[in-house]
């Protein structure tokens, strides 16, 4: 715990030896937000990328990636973590659920500590609080890890989508990506994960196609969960 | 359990009975003969008289013996009077006086055998070992007439007595071993020391009681409930063996029991057997109990038989005449029963004092105890930790079954006020009290006392530093904020959260200079103030900064322990912006810079890594700490594996 200037250095390390992507080709208007930069710059061919990189795609416009063993190309419209373009087992996305259902479990006060309730400054000032225009950035991760999953990154594809539905909750809402990726968690048998998707999903807006669907799978996907 | 009345042979025959020392009763061992090491378990006070009567040609009846006892903390003494301990013998010495008229008259002789006194003592070293030594006075009176002529006038001859009296003290020692409930051995000697009192007639010592030098050994077991065997083996080949069964009545102990004896000078093999009968309460206790010889008693002997047999035993040798004896008991207790008693305690933690509200969670030591009444009780354990508690602190009652053992926690409070720095070996007192207002049972153990700076390397126990100065941090905060105090209040309230954090990391950093290891001792962590102090911190003492002044001003915050991979560990903390994910983007334009989580109303919420060693400026400290935070907690699955946790501060 004491030595923090060898874990940085490790740190640093680890970042080094991360997997990386070559930028092959790219069309159009392709951005990457390089770690944990604010700023997004253009990427050229040739250029190389580190794992921890976002990358973006504008309309009508592509880049192909390659390094380890994975040749991707992501199309128009899309956003993609490079961290999320990799093959994972699903042992791996099993695990990862469960870590995103204990992030996601409300914490509860614990007695140790008492709560400090001391508030410096004006809580309640008048100001209107900011209200943020939904960005359509979360559509692009979305149309990013459709792109994964028919690329046969399906675990990734599960992962990078329920971390876009939390971080960008207007995403959560859209049916259509809703469904999709429940379908992908019903197609890798993870049938009781795939239920409780499809038990949100039901209480979304759905045209009749969609609750037709619905119906279908929560039906078939508790006779399979009955029978376990 | 075990009652058992045990009259020896020779030397540890005994009139009242012994009474095993694996049984807790009120019946006092008043036997020197069966228990000359003077074992009890007698609480405080006790008083026993035993009379009985003897079947000779003419029967007779006598008070047999008087005791007073006393148990004085671990000391134990008695003393006795025993009167009835006497055997006379009246003998033709063989010669007459032959009158003119031809009568004659006979020259008697009568010897007296006495046991008059004894002193017991007895000091127990714990309650499995207790030894002592007992110290019995005798007295034997030898009476023979004789005559003598007296010349005047006219010759006669003058019939008198010639008196000799010779006493002697017998001391013996001896110890008793209680491993269990279920056995118990004891060792004494047999005419350890004798010391009479004056010079010996050699004529008359064919006559005095013998004193064979030897060893006892006894073995009480206890094979089932409520039934008990007994066996005592004397050097000087004489043994008894005996057994006993007990039950429950009245809210008392009845017992019946027999033993046979065998004594080496006494016939048939088997010289005789004591059937006894016993009920005891807390306070009383009744025994009657009887002697049965199988050889006929009522027989005359022969003087020239006795000078060469000699006596061996005043109350039990091959001229004793069947008995009963009834004994009263009273056990008077000034001093509380113990009903519970510990077995052993172990400390299994050591005191961290800073992490106070640990031990009223957790304890910090356990204690196995046994019930020693044959009902249920609950007893209250409590502790004192010497320089920590100035009184007892209660622990949560515990409930145990008769004659259980259960294990008992001990917790304690540390006061806010502690405040030594120093660690060192302290001393604790731990206490278990059952019906009683005074403690039954206590033990003490040494325990460490760390300093108030120490820490027991647990990254969840950092929160008890947070916590610790509060009002420095308040005030440090406070102090920092108020120079922006315009800024803040021109913007809502939501993302003023995450700009005071900002403007406390940017300020405070200006102070230090990050040392891997500026106090050198390892698990010290430094409190807020002393980091500020000092000008300097590691990875502990920076993240214990960096929440308090957070945490005191209402910005909640948790601590990352990233945990240890090849000996390497790391702690940095998670701020909680109070943004909701849609308003993310206020802060930062990268998603990958925070992550999001739940409250405790179940809204999701925009948190933030921050790396608090990275002492240049808040965005850079928030960069490397979202890297490390995404790297080892999510892409590689720390949280889910465990090599990652994330603590919240409160």
């Amino acid at each position: 715990m004491k030595s923090t200037l060898i874990v940085i250095l490790f740190f640093c390390a680890g970042i080094i030896s991360a997997q990386n992507f070559k930028v092959e080709k790219v069309i159009g208007n392709v951005k990457a937000q390089i770690g944990a930069s604010e700023n997004w710059s253009q990427i050229k061919p040739g250029e190389i990328l580190i794992a921890n990189s976002t990358i973006s795609t504008g309309e009508k416009s592509s880049v192909s990636l390659d390094g380890n063993n994975i040749h991707f190309v992501l199309k128009g419209s899309s956003a993609l973590p490079l961290t999320n373009l990799k093959k994972m087992s699903l042992d791996q996305l099993i695990l990862a659920l469960a870590m995103q259902d204990m992030i996601n479990t409300p914490r509860k006060k614990e007695e140790a500590n008492s709560k400090n309730t001391a508030v410096y400054g004006a809580e309640i000032n008048g100001i209107k609080e900011p209200f943020v225009v939904s960005s359509n950035f979360g559509v692009q991760r979305l149309n990013g890890a459709v792109q994964l999953a028919e690329s046969g990154f399906k675990e990734s594809a599960i992962i990078d989508a329920k971390e876009t539905f939390r971080k960008y909750p207007e995403t959560s809402k859209m049916s259509s990506f809703r469904i999709y990726f429940a379908n992908l968690l019903a197609d890798l048998d993870l049938n009781e994960e795939a239920y409780d998707d499809f038990k949100q999903i039901d209480s979304l807006e759905l045209d009749s196609d969609q609750k037709s669907e619905v119906a279908g799978k929560l039906d078939l996907l508790s006779k399979k969960l009955m029978k376990n | 359990m075990i009652g058992t009345v045990k009259i020896s042979a020779q030397s540890s025959f005994g009139l009242s009975g012994y009474w095993t020392p694996l049984e807790e009763n009120s019946t006092l061992m008043n036997s020197y003969e069966a228990n000359p090491e003077n074992f009890s378990s007698l609480k405080d006070w006790g008083l026993s008289f035993s009379y009985g009567g003897e079947f000779s040609n003419t029967p007779t009846s006598s008070l047999y013996l008087i005791s007073l006892s006393k148990q004085i903390g671990r000391h134990f003494v008695s003393v006795r009077y025993t009167p009835g301990y006497q055997k006379d013998f009246i003998f033709n010495n063989g010669q007459s006086i032959l009158i003119h008229d031809s009568t004659s008259q006979a020259l008697d002789s009568k010897y007296t055998y006495k046991e008059l006194f004894g002193f017991g003592y007895s000091y127990k070293f714990s309650g499995q070992f207790s030894a002592g030594f007992s110290l019995r006075y005798f007295k034997q009176e030898f009476d023979q007439e004789s005559v003598e002529p007296v010349f005047s006038d006219t010759l006669y001859l003058n019939r008198f007595s010639k008196i000799d009296n010779i006493n002697f003290w017998r001391a013996d020692f001896g110890f008793n071993y209680l491993p269990s409930k279920y056995f118990s051995f004891s060792v004494s000697t047999i005419n350890l020391f004798n010391i009479n009192e004056s010079a010996v007639d050699t004529t008359l010592i064919p006559y005095e009681i013998k004193k064979y030098k030897g060893v006892a050994f006894g073995l009480s077991v206890s094979p089932a409930e409520n039934f008990d065997y007994n066996f005592i083996y004397e050097t000087t080949n004489a043994l008894q063996t005996g057994f006993d069964i007990s039950f429950n009545i009245f809210n008392g102990k009845a017992r019946i029991g027999v033993t046979g004896f065998h004594d080496n000078y006494q016939s048939p093999f088997i010289a005789g057997i004591i059937p006894a009968i016993s009920f005891n309460t807390k306070f009383l206790g009744v025994s009657l109990s009887g002697v049965k010889y199988f050889s006929n008693r009522n027989i005359q002997h022969t003087f020239s038989e006795f000078t060469n047999e000699g006596l061996d035993n005043i109350i039990n040798n091959r001229y004793s005449y069947d008995k009963v004896i009834l004994t009263f008991t009273f056990a008077l207790n000034t001093i509380a029963e113990k009903e519970v008693q510990f077995l052993d305690a172990n400390i299994v933690r050591d005191i961290y004092p800073t992490m106070s509200d640990n031990y009223l969670n957790r304890p910090f030591a356990t204690a196995r105890v046994i019930n020693l009444t044959h009902r249920t009780i609950t007893i209250k354990p409590s502790s004192k930790i010497e320089g920590i508690n100035e009184d007892r602190i209660v622990s949560p009652v515990v409930k145990i079954g008769p004659k259980d053992t259960a294990e008992v926690s001990f917790y304690t409070i540390i006061p806010q006020s502690y405040d030594k720095k120093k660690t060192g070996i302290s001393f604790v007192d731990f206490f278990i009290t059952a019906d009683n207002s005074q403690p039954d049972d206590q033990i003490q153990k040494p325990i460490l006392i760390n300093g108030i700076n120490s820490w027991d390397g647990k990254v969840i126990n950092l929160r008890y530093f947070i916590k610790r100065d509060y009002q420095f941090s308040m005030d440090y905060s406070k102090k920092i904020l108020s120079r922006y105090k315009s800024e803040l209040d021109s913007m809502a309230y939501s993302i003023s959260i995450f700009y005071k954090a900002k403007i406390l990391f940017n300020n405070f950093v200006k102070e230090l200079v990050y040392s891997a290891n500026p106090t050198i001792a390892q698990d010290y962590v430094q409190f807020p103030n002393e980091t500020l102090k000092l000008k300097g911190g590691n990875c502990d003492d920076l993240s214990v900064l960096y929440s308090s002044l957070l945490e005191s001003v209402g910005i909640q915050t948790a601590l990352v322990d990233y945990k240890p991979q090849n000996g390497i560990g790391h702690v940095n903390i998670l701020i909680d912006t109070q943004l909701s994910p849609d308003q993310a983007r206020l802060i930062t334009d990268n998603d990958s810079k925070y992550f999001i989580r739940k409250n405790e109303s179940g809204i999701d919420e925009v948190w933030i890594p921050v790396e608090t060693t990275s002492l240049t400026n808040f965005d850079k400290a928030w960069q490397l700490g979202s890297e490390k935070f995404n790297r080892d907690a999510l892409d590689n699955l720390g949280l889910a594996k465990g090599s990652v946790e994330i603590v919240d501060v409160y």
